[in-house]
């Protein structure tokens, strides 16, 4: 009887403080970077391009990340999301249930358990080839070499488009399933079309799945730094035409490479060639933020899709 | 087929129910419940005799579930439930705070309206009760526990080929009597089924209610049922319940010949 | 936004060349479901040309190497002799066992402390608490799976790192373990615990979806028999969200795989073979998994033959990857139909 008692007590043990681990783990994370990053962040900081140098002063802000960051983002999901959109429609108004199906279900389950750092090295061998060499710049210079450079953000983007596409995909498809029947039957007894049905009828009501997807897959494409590392590259500053911020330099721009906020923590950590941590908590600060407001906004649109409801 | 019930191994009472002064394993006393605000039973009394069976019975909605629930504390697990009044089974008021839930459950067993076999093998639904609430007791004698309760419920001939297979695949009506089978293994002393045959074919009804006629020769029965036939085939008292109140109770014979209330002469005759 | 892809491009055509007979909105319809389908096959190509694209790159390591690829752990100096071969003169020989065996014992070791943990705080999120804790419990899981891996990266720098060399290491060890490696800090064990918490919201999230699926039913029957609650989930609900609980463990292990950046900034980034000999100096091996062995090595990809390296460290994460993803189902679909679920 003791030796029962004994046991259930220490696994539930176990489990209260698994528990409470990972709720300490979590503050632990964001406390730790508040403190050891809130001094350096600073309007100034916010505003400024970095600049490589071994010395805090003068090492600049994080204008050029941010905006990377956003860069980024905005290619890949501007890229995934129709991409998305469609699969997920072909998936659950047209797809029958064959082997084509079968395989391209296979494909997106596969494609959702590739590793980030083999999609940014398949960026590698897919962009340095010389006829997609107008997404980066053409290596010039070194003699026998007919290669593209094969980073930039255009490159980037797409990358991370790939990154994110079966996720949004599963997002997408699961919106457009919970859509009730009856609303389709109902628009198709109008008369119309099956593709009016969709566009007009299926997709927005499923519009709130497909919000949650977009802010999934921001969420994904702003945290990651394999792809960026290896398709964008590790210069901190943007290396296009300058001023980069210039809407006419906005081709250049993207064509040419820079830095994120997670290749900016990368190269300003211990690990990375600039060893200024201050900057490196400071930039996760700021990262940190964006992602909790992304959270928030996916549990806020969830939470209205509830109200919505009842 | 005679009695095939014998003795559990483990039985300490002698299989005879808890039985207080007055031969009755089961007396209600006053007795009203809410869920949240709304009330659902109304100062019902009722007495439920030993090795009898009892049958609940009474339009849909009406509160049936939530008394028989009374009676193993199963509606603990409603956050919103509560409850006055007195439930005593032998001496004890189990609705007291003090009460032992666990060892009450182990007394008063109950088979729901839906088969609820674990997505395990047959023989593992029954050793997970017995391993459970008996650990010291061998394997061997599991297994003698096991076969002998399988045969208690009537089916151990049905499925003694696929004991070690999953309890999902048998049929619905067998995953009843295999549910009847786990509860026994726990040794109890009054048995509660809600609506057992509710989702059975007649075949399998008719086994469920010959098993029932057997199980009350050494176990106190309370049924809830939507179908007066069975009541008429295996009760013999009845509690007829009307928007939770208990409004017409007695030996099965005298209440199905002549109600006393029109509202069950209605009910009997359909018209709800 | 394919709609409008399509109007601009197709609805001309179409328009010029069906003016005189046959049903036009029909035909505009089929051309929008080829539009959609077509769509739909790029993302199934993709995966494909990720598999042909990279086995292409990595082959001349396996033609040099054959299955020495995955025998021999010479790494560290075959990346440098490789680097100062000559272009005409490349070295394609490289044995990557000992990255594979840091790629296993890190992601297995945060399995083997990710998924007890997970699943027992998956139980305390659905069974055992309630109201703000409840909430905060999932708020800070969903956090947790949505930090990025390079702030695991840096807290695990500046936190783990420390605590490691200041408690488990000391002069005395360092020198005994000279002629192997640098003992400092930066090691397995720093993977290992790093992962764990990377990997944890993800053996949560599945466990809490499992868990939350089994029905009621079978918790009131196994209350019913006069089981406690804590028996209950341990013996029932457990064991009845088992397929999905595995799912989990199985997605963690190939996010734990292929996690390429923290463990860069943490394991210590130079390929050794970690040995059981060594006790629990095991753990404190600086070891250099796969998937950072791209990050860290990337400088030198413009070497032919290191690139090539690089890729064949890609091509065996790709290929425990795809297996993983696609033994999850298997494995799920197995344990329902044993349990008789479907
Ligand atoms: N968990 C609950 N929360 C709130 N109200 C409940 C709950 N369970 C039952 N009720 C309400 O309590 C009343 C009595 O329910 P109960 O289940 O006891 O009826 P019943 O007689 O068993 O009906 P049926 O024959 O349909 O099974 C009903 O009005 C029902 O809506
Ligand atoms: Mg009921």
């Amino acid at each position: 009887m003791i030796k029962i008692k004994i046991r259930d007590a220490s696994q539930q043990l176990f489990a209260w403080v698994s528990a409470l681990i990972t709720l300490a783990a979590c503050f632990g994370i964001i406390l730790f970077l508040l403190v050891k990053g809130h001094g350096a962040v600073t309007l100034e900081f916010l505003l400024t391009d970095p600049n490589p140098t071994f010395q805090a002063e003068g090492a600049g802000g994080i204008l050029a990340p941010m905006a990377g960051t956003f860069i980024v983002t905005l290619t890949g999901v501007v890229i995934a999301l129709p991409w998305a959109i469609a699969t997920a429609t072909y998936l659950s108004e047209y797809a029958k249930k064959n082997l084509a199906t079968a395989y391209l279900k296979l494909a997106i389950d596969v494609l959702s358990g590739v590793p980030t750092i083999v999609i940014a090295i398949f960026g590698v061998a897919l962009f340095t080839n010389p006829t997609l060499g107008f997404l980066s710049s053409m290596i010039e210079g070194v003699e026998g070499v007919n290669k593209a450079f094969g980073k930039s953000f255009l490159v980037c983007g797409i990358g991370m488009a790939i990154m994110v596409l079966p996720y949004m995909i599963k997002t997408c498809e699961e919106a457009i399933k919970a859509v009730p029947n009856a609303f389709r039957e109902a628009s198709l007894a109008l008369g119309a079309s099956k593709k009016i049905t969709i566009t007009d009828v299926v997709l927005p009501s499923a519009r709130r799945g497909i919000i949650t997807a977009i802010i999934l897959g921001m969420g994904r494409i702003i945290g990651d730094t394999a792809i960026v590392w290896l398709l964008l590259g590790g210069s901190i500053r943007m290396t296009g035409q300058q001023p980069w911020w210039h809407l006419s330099n906005w081709l250049s721009t993207l064509q040419n490479t820079g830095s994120t906020l997670t290749t900016y923590i990368f190269l300003n950590s211990p690990a990375g060639e600039g060893n200024k941590p201050e900057l490196a908590f400071a930039a996760s600060l700021v990262l940190v933020v964006i992602i909790v407001f992304l959270n928030a906004a996916a549990g806020l649109i969830g939470f209205m899709g509830k109200v919505k409801e009842e | 087929m005679g009695n095939v019930l014998v003795e559990h191994p483990l039985s300490k009472t002698n299989g005879s129910a808890p039985v207080s002064d007055d031969g009755c394993a089961i007396v209600v006393e006053n007795v009203n419940a809410w869920y949240g605000r709304k009330q659902v039973l109304f100062n019902v009394d009722m007495q439920i005799k030993k090795n009898e069976i009892m049958a609940f019975i009474g339009p849909s909605g009406c509160g049936k579930t939530t008394l028989l629930r009374c009676f193993n504390r199963m509606n603990d697990i409603i956050k919103s439930f509560r409850l006055t009044g007195t439930i005593k089974i032998g001496d004890e008021d189990i609705t007291s705070k003090n009460t032992d839930v666990l060892a009450l459950r182990k007394k008063v067993g109950m088979v729901f309206q839906q088969p609820n076999p674990f997505p395990m093998s047959i023989f593992n639904n029954l050793r997970l009760p017995l391993a459970e609430n008996f650990p010291d007791l061998e394997k061997a004698k599991i297994e003698d526990i096991i076969v002998q309760k399988l045969k208690d419920a009537n089916i151990y001939t049905e499925i003694k080929d696929r004991l070690h297979h999953s309890a999902l695949r048998i049929s619905g009506g067998q995953q009843q009597r295999l549910c009847i089978a786990r509860m026994l293994t726990i040794d109890p002393q009054i048995l509660l089924f809600d609506e057992p045959c509710a989702s059975l074919d007649p075949l399998s009804t008719k086994k469920i209610e010959d098993l029932l006629l057997q199980l009350k020769e050494k176990y106190t029965v309370v049924i809830v049922t939507h179908n007066i036939e069975q009541a008429r085939r295996i009760a013999d008292n009845v509690a007829f319940f009307y928007t939770g109140k208990l409004v017409e109770m007695g030996p099965a014979k005298k209440l199905f010949l002549a109600p006393e209330t029109e509202m069950l002469e209605r009910y009997l005759s359909g018209k709800f | 936004m394919a709609k409008i892809f399509f109007e601009d491009v197709v609805k001309p055509t179409v328009f010029s060349k069906t003016k005189i007979s046959f049903n036009l909105s029909a035909l505009y319809d089929k051309l929008w479901e080829y539009a959609i389908f077509s769509l739909a096959a790029t993302g199934a190509i993709i995966i494909v040309l990720i598999f042909v694209f990279i086995f292409m790159k990595a082959w001349p390591v396996f033609q040099a190497s054959g299955l020495k690829v995955i025998t021999t752990s010479n790494f560290e100096e075959q990346i440098r002799h490789a680097y100062f071969a000559p272009l005409d003169e490349q070295l394609w020989e490289f044995g990557l066992l000992s990255l594979i065996v840091g790629s296993l014992t890190t992601a297995l070791g945060a399995l083997f402390i990710a998924v007890p943990a997970g699943v027992g705080t998956a139980v305390i999120i659905c069974e055992m608490s309630s109201g703000l804790l409840k909430r905060f419990l999932e708020a800070a899981t969903r956090l947790l799976a949505a930090i990025p891996s390079v702030i695991y990266g840096l807290v695990g720098l500046m936190v783990v790192i420390p605590l490691i060399s200041d408690r488990l290491l000391n002069v005395e060890l360092q020198i005994k373990y000279l002629e192997y490696f640098q003992l400092n800090g930066y090691s397995m064990l720093a993977g290992i615990i790093v992962l764990s918490f990377m990997i944890v919201p993800l053996v949560i999230a599945l466990s809490v979806d499992a868990i939350n699926a089994v029905p009621r039913k079978y918790r009131e029957a196994s209350l019913a028999l006069g089981i406690t609650k804590w028996r209950t989930i341990i013996k029932v609900v457990i064991p009845a969200a088992k397929s999905g609980i595995l799912a989990g463990v199985i997605l963690a292990a190939g996010r734990g795989i292929g996690e390429a950046i923290a463990l860069s900034m943490v394991s210590g980034a130079s390929a050794n073979m970690p040995s059981l000999r060594h006790g629990f100096v095991f753990f404190l091996t600086p070891v250099l998994p796969l998937a950072s062995a791209i990050i860290n090595k990337s400088q030198a990809i413009s070497v032919p033959s290191i690139e090539a390296a690089l890729f064949s460290c890609g091509v065996i994460l790709l290929v425990i990857c795809a297996f993983l993803s696609i033994s999850t189902r298997i494995v799920e679909s197995a344990v329902r139909r044993r349990q008789g679920l479907d």
